[in-house]
C-alpha cells in the first residue's frame, strides 16, 4: 500500500516534535511504500535537515508553515467574486451569525473551506487574496450581521486584521500543490499525524480524491490552541476557537478512523465531534529493549532507596515530593530519595535551585558514625554521571519509583519505571491511571501526606514491591511497546483500506473508462508487485505462506 | 522568608508555598512531636464548592469565550474528571460548562487597547537617508571645482557613490520593503528617471536642433544637477514623513470602529504627508537652485519626486505592481519622446518629432518630463488614496516563530 503520512513540524525534520513515532512506525512497516508530506514549522527547522529516511519512504515533499509564498497572481472578477462568497461563508460561520442547526452549519464550513481551496487549485492567488482587503471586510461584515457572537460584535479594526492574518496562515496548506493526481491523488490512505494544519491537506485530498483519511493525535490540536492563545483580546479568541473548532470537527467528520494517544485525547476527541464507533485509542510505544536486562533481573535494588526521575520543572511539583520524603522519613529513617533529572529551561533551573535549597533546609546532612563524611538523604543527579551511566540504571538504583506531577500528558517515566519492573506510586494527573492500571499505586495530587502513606506501605512490603512490579512490567510490554503501536496502526491501515471503494477510474488510449482496470488485487496486504511475495487468502494453505513475514497482518488494537 | 518563594510558581494557584506551616513546624518543632500529625482542623468546605473553584480560577472564567477553553485552562491546573466527581460533574467539560454559565461576563468589558508597535525613530537610518544629500552635495562641489579628467573620474565615483548610498537609505528604516525584493524591483525605471532629469533635458534640446556635437557639461548640452541634488536631500524629509504616516496610521487603527471610518480619517493624513513632502522638497529645490547658479526646474523635479513618494509608499505597504508600472511607463514615454526625435532625422520620418517639438517649442524641454512624470503621480495618488487608507495595508506584520 501506499501511505501518505502528513506530518506539522514533526517527522522527517532533526527537531521534529513525533519523529520518533513516526520513524518507528515507518520502519516498523517496511511492507507499505511511505510517501512523506512534511510542513516544517520555522526556518531553522527547516535548515537543521532531516534524520536519515529508510528505503520504504519513497517520496519527500515537504512546505513551509512558516511563510506563504505569494504565487503573485491577481485574480479577476469572477475569481473574485467567488472568493468573496467563500470567505464571507466561513466568515459567517466563525461568526456564529448564521442561526442554523448545527448540522447546516457544519455543511456551510465544509463548503466555504473546500470552495477556496478548489478556488486555490483552480486559479491560485489565495495567499493573497486572503491577505486583501476583501477578506477583512468580509470578516467585519460576518461580525457586524445580526445575530453574531458578542464577543465577535466587538471586534474592532486591529481584532478583524489578527484574526485574517490567522486565518491566512491556517489556511496556507490550501495553496499547496500537493493536489495532482500524482501528488496526494497517488495514496491509498492519508495518515495524518496530528490533527489542524497537518489534517488539512489529507481533508483536502479525501475531498478532491476520495482518498481515505486516519486521524492520528496524541495531543488534541484544539486544546494546543486554547491554551496558546490566552493573552489576545475575546474577539480573536472566540472567532480563532470557533474556526478551529470547525475544523477539528470536520476532520473527525472526514476522518475513517481516529487514533487517540490515550484516554485523555479521546475524551476531548469525543467531545469536539468525533463519533465513537471510528475512534481506536492507540497507545504511543517505547522501545523496551533498553530496560529489559533491568526489567528482568531477579535482584532486588537497594530496598530503601526511593527514585524520582523525569524533567524538573514546576509541574512535577518536587516540593510536594520533598514534603512527603520528609513524612516518610519519620517512620522510616533509613529512606533516602534521589531525584534524577535536568532542569527544563531557565524556570527549571530556578525551580531546581529553589527544591536543593528546600531539601538542605528539610533534611541536615547525615553520616553512618561520628568519624565519616555525611550526606544529604536526597541527592539530585543526572544522567550520564559514573553512577547513572543510563536511565535504565536511575530506575534500577530505586526500590519504588515516585512520580509527583500535578500536570501530566501520557506519563513516559511512569512507563519507563513500568517497564523497569518497579512498583510506582504516582499522583492521579493527566493519563496516569489507564497507564498504570492496577499496577502500582495512585494518590491525589498535592497530597504530600497520602504519598508518604503509599511510599511507606510499598517500602514495608517487600513481595508486594515485587508482585507489583511484575504486573507492571507485564502491563507495560503487553500495551506500550514499539511492536504493538506498529501492530496496530497496520491493521488499521488494512481495515481503512478493505472499506475504502476503488475510486480511480483508468481512463484507456480512446479517454473511455476502462472497467476492471483496478483489480481488488490492488488493495491485498504487502507489496503484491514483489517478486518474493506469494499473495495468499486467509486460511489458504500453509505451505504457501512466507515463512517469516517481517510483520504478520493484525487486528488494530480496539 | 529568604524570597526563594518567589521562584516556585508551579502554574498551580492552590499549590503549597515552599515555605508554607507544614516547613516551619517541622524546622522549629523537630522531633518534638515524633506522632504523626493528624490534620488539626478540617477542610474548609462551603455549600457551593464551585463558587469557590470559580473564585480560584476568576481570570480564566471572566476571560473565557467558550466553556471549552475553561475546560483546557482547568485541565493545565491539575483538573481531573476524578476532581471533577468532587463537584458532582460527570467530567470536567460539564464541569467548566457550569462554571462558564455562572461567570459573570462582563457585556462591556473595558476595552484593553494595546498599542500596537510602531516603528522607532533610530539614529542609523536617520543618518543614512542624510548620506545620500551629502554624496551628492560633495560630488556637485567637485564637479565645479575640477576639470578634464579628474573631472570625469569624480563624476562617475560620485555618481556610483550615490546610488549605493540612496541603496542603503532606502533599506533600512521607513521606507525599507520588508518583502521580497523580487517583487518590487522598480530600480531600473527610477535611476532612467533620475538620469534623463540630469542629462535628458539638453540631449533633447540638443537633439531637435541637430546635435548633440559635443558631450554633455557643455554649454551646448548642459547638465541639470540641483534636481538630483534637492532629491538627494529629499530622501531625510521622505523617510521622516513616511514614518509619520506609517506610525499615525497604527495609532489609528485601534481607535477606530470599523474598516469605513479607518480609511476616512487615514485619507487627510494621506494627503497631509504628501503635501508635506512636496514642500519639503520645494524649499530644498529653492536652496538648491540659488546656491548653484541654474534656472528652477520645479516642473520637472516635484512631479519627479511625488512619483518616487508615491512608489515608495505603494511599494512599502505592500502594492508593487502599479509602482512598477507606472514608473516603466514615465521611462518608456521619455525615452520614446527622445528616440522619436532622433528617428525623424531619417528620411521620410520628419513627422514623428512633431509631436515632441510642438511641446518644446510651447514650453521648453522640461515640458516632456513634467507631463510624463505628472501623467503618472496622478493615477498613483489616485490609486494611493484607495489602497493606502485600507486596514489591510496597516496590518502589523506577522512575527517569524
Amino acid at each position: 500500500m501506499r501511505i501518505g503520512l502528513l506530518t506539522e513540524g514533526g517527522y522527517p525534520y532533526v527537531s521534529g516534535d513525533a519523529r520518533l513515532w513516526c520513524d518507528r512506525l515507518v520502519r516498523g512497516l517496511g511492507q507499505h511504500e511511505f510517501d512523506l508530506y512534511a510542513l516544517s514549522r520555522s526556518e531553522r527547522q527547516e535548515d537543521e535537515g532531516w534524520i536519515p529516511l529508510p528505503p520504504q519512504v519513497s517520496r519527500v515533499r515537504t512546505a513551509p508553515l512558516w511563510t506563504a509564498r505569494d504565487d503573485g497572481v491577481v485574480h479577476g472578477r469572477r475569481a473574485r467574486r467567488r472568493f468573496a462568497e467563500c470567505y464571507g461563508e466561513l466568515a459567517a460561520v466563525i461568526c456564529g451569525s448564521s442561526a442554523e442547526t448545527p448540522t447546516a452549519e457544519a455543511d456551510r464550513f465544509r463548503s466555504a473551506l473546500y470552495g477556496l481551496a478548489e478556488l486555490a487549485r483552480d486559479e491560485g492567488g489565495l495567499v493573497g487574496a486572503l491577505r486583501s482587503e476583501g477578506a477583512v471586510r468580509a470578516l467585519e461584515r460576518a461580525c457586524r450581521a445580526p445575530g453574531a457572537l458578542r464577543t465577535a460584535r466587538e471586534a474592532r479594526v486591529p481584532e478583524l486584521l489578527t484574526v485574517a492574518g490567522h486565518l491566512e496562515r491556517a489556511l496556507r496548506p490550501l495553496s499547496l500543490d500537493w493536489y495532482e493526481d500524482d501528488g496526494l491523488g497517488a495514496v491509498d490512505l492519508c495518515h495524518a499525524t496530528s490533527g489542524g494544519p497537518a489534517a488539512l491537506p489529507a481533508l483536502l485530498a479525501h475531498h478532491f480524491f476520495g482518498v481515505p483519511l486516519l486521524l492520528t493525535e496524541y495531543g488534541v490540536r484544539l486544546r494546543t490552541h486554547y491554551l496558546a492563545a490566552t493573552d489576545a483580546p475575546p474577539a480573536v479568541r472566540s472567532l480563532l476557537a470557533a474556526f478551529h473548532g470547525r475544523l477539528a470537527a470536520e476532520t473527525y467528520d472526514r476522518a475513517a478512523v481516529v487514533t487517540p494517544g490515550n484516554a485523555h485525547a479521546r475524551r476531548w476527541q469525543e467531545r469536539c465531534g468525533a463519533d465513537r464507533a471510528k475512534i481506536r485509542t492507540v497507545y504511543p510505544g517505547m522501545d523496551a529493549s533498553p530496560f529489559a536486562e533491568v526489567g528482568e533481573s531477579t535482584e532486588g535494588a537497594e530496598p530503601d532507596t526511593l527514585v524520582w526521575v523525569g524533567r524538573v520543572e514546576p509541574a512535577k511539583d518536587l516540593v510536594s515530593l520533598l514534603h512527603a520524603f520528609a513524612e516518610i522519613r519519620k517512620d522510616e529513617p533509613k529512606t533516602r530519595l534521589r531525584i534524577v533529572g535536568a532542569p527544563a529551561g531557565p524556570e527549571g533551573e530556578a525551580y531546581l535551585g529553589h527544591c536543593r535549597a528546600l531539601a538542605a533546609q528539610l533534611f541536615p546532612d547525615e553520616a553512618e558514625g561520628p568519624h565519616s563524611v555525611g550526606d544529604n538523604p536526597v541527592s539530585f543527579e543526572e544522567i550520564g554521571g559514573p553512577e547513572l551511566p543510563t536511565l535504565a540504571d536511575a530506575y534500577a538504583a530505586g526500590a519504588v519509583t515516585l512520580l509527583s506531577s500535578v500536570v501530566e500528558g501520557f506519563p513516559v517515566s511512569l512507563v519507563e519505571a513500568m517497564l523497569c519492573g518497579r512498583a510506582t506510586v504516582s499522583t492521579d494527573v493527566g493519563a496516569v491511571v489507564e497507564v498504570i492500571g492496577g499496577t502500582g499505586l495512585v494518590v491525589p495530587p498535592r497530597n504530600p501526606r497520602a504519598l508518604a502513606e503509599a511510599c511507606v506501605a510499598l517500602l514495608r512490603d517487600p513481595e508486594r514491591r515485587a508482585r507489583l512490579g511484575a504486573a507492571a512490567r507485564a502491563r507495560a510490554l503487553e500495551l506500550f511497546t514499539v511492536e504493538q503501536n506498529v501492530t496496530a496502526f497496520h491493521g488499521i491501515y488494512l481495515e481503512i483500506v478493505s472499506r475504502t471503494p476503488v475510486r480511480r477510474v483508468v481512463l484507456d488510449d480512446a479517454g473511455e473508462p476502462l472497467p476492471f482496470a483496478a483489480p481488488a488485487e490492488a488493495h491485498v496486504p504487502g507489496r503484491w508487485t514483489h517478486t518474493a511475495t506469494r499473495v495468499v487468502a486467509r486460511g489458504g494453505p500453509s505451505w504457501a505462506v512466507r515463512p517469516t513475514p517481517p510483520l504478520p497482518a493484525a487486528e488494530g488494537a480496539r | 522568608m529568604s524570597g526563594l518563594g518567589e521562584l516556585d510558581h508551579p502554574g498551580t494557584p492552590e499549590s503549597p508555598g515552599a515555605w508554607d506551616e507544614r516547613s516551619q513546624q517541622r524546622m522549629t518543632t523537630a522531633e518534638t512531636t515524633s506522632a504523626r500529625q493528624e490534620p488539626t482542623t478540617p477542610r474548609r468546605t462551603t455549600a457551593d464548592p464551585v463558587r469557590a473553584l470559580m473564585h480560584r480560577h476568576r481570570d480564566l472564567c471572566e476571560g473565557a469565550v467558550d466553556p471549552l477553553e475553561i475546560a483546557a485552562g482547568l485541565e493545565a491546573h491539575g483538573v481531573t474528571d476524578r476532581t471533577a466527581a468532587r463537584f458532582r460533574h460527570r467530567d470536567v467539560f460539564s464541569l467548566a460548562e457550569e462554571m462558564f454559565a455562572r461567570a459573570a461576563h462582563d457585556e462591556d468589558p473595558q476595552r484593553r487597547t494595546t498599542p500596537l508597535a510602531t516603528p522607532r525613530v533610530r539614529a542609523d537610518w536617520i543618518l543614512l537617508t542624510l548620506l545620500p544629500g551629502t554624496i551628492a552635495t560633495a560630488t556637485t562641489a567637485a564637479l565645479r571645482l575640477t576639470h578634464g579628467q579628474t573631472r570625469l573620474t569624480l563624476a562617475a565615483a560620485g555618481t556610483l557613490a550615490l546610488a549605493l548610498s540612496a541603496r542603503a537609505a532606502l533599506s533600512r528604516g521607513p521606507l525599507a520593503t520588508i518583502r521580497p525584493l523580487s517583487l518590487t524591483r522598480t530600480g531600473p525605471w527610477t535611476y532612467w528617471l533620475i538620469t534623463y532629469t540630469v542629462l535628458g533635458d539638453g540631449l533633447l534640446h540638443a537633439a531637435i536642433t541637430g546635435g548633440p556635437d559635443a558631450p554633455p557639461t557643455t554649454t551646448a548640452w548642459p547638465l541639470t544637477t540641483a534636481p538630483v541634488l534637492a532629491l538627494a536631500w529629499s530622501l531625510a524629509p521622505a523617510s521622516w514623513t513616511t514614518h509619520l504616516f506609517t506610525t499615525r496610521a497604527r495609532h489609528r487603527l485601534p481607535t477606530s470602529r470599523g474598516l469605513q471610518d479607518f480609511a476616512t480619517a487615514v485619507r487627510p493624513l494621506l494627503l497631509g504627508t504628501f503635501a508635506l513632502y512636496l514642500s519639503t522638497l520645494t524649499a530644498l529645490l529653492i536652496l538648491c537652485t540659488t546656491t548653484l547658479p541654474e534656472p528652477p526646474a520645479y516642473a520637472q523635479t516635484l512631479p519627479l519626486g511625488a512619483l518616487l513618494l508615491l512608489a515608495r509608499l505603494l511599494t512599502i505597504h505592500g502594492f508593487p505592481r502599479a509602482p512598477r508600472l507606472a514608473l516603466a511607463a514615465a521611462a518608456a514615454a521619455e525615452a520614446t519622446a527622445l528616440a522619436t526625435s532622433f528617428a525623424a532625422r531619417l528620411p521620410g520620418c520628419a513627422f514623428l518629432a512633431t509631436p515632441v517639438e510642438t511641446l518644446v517649442d510651447t514650453w521648453g524641454p522640461a515640458a516632456v518630463p513634467a507631463l510624463t512624470c505628472t501623467a503618472a503621480a496622478l493615477p498613483l495618488l489616485i490609486h494611493a488614496t484607495r489602497t493606502l487608507t485600507r486596514a489591510s495595508a496597516h496590518a502589523p506584520t506577522e512575527p517569524q516563530c
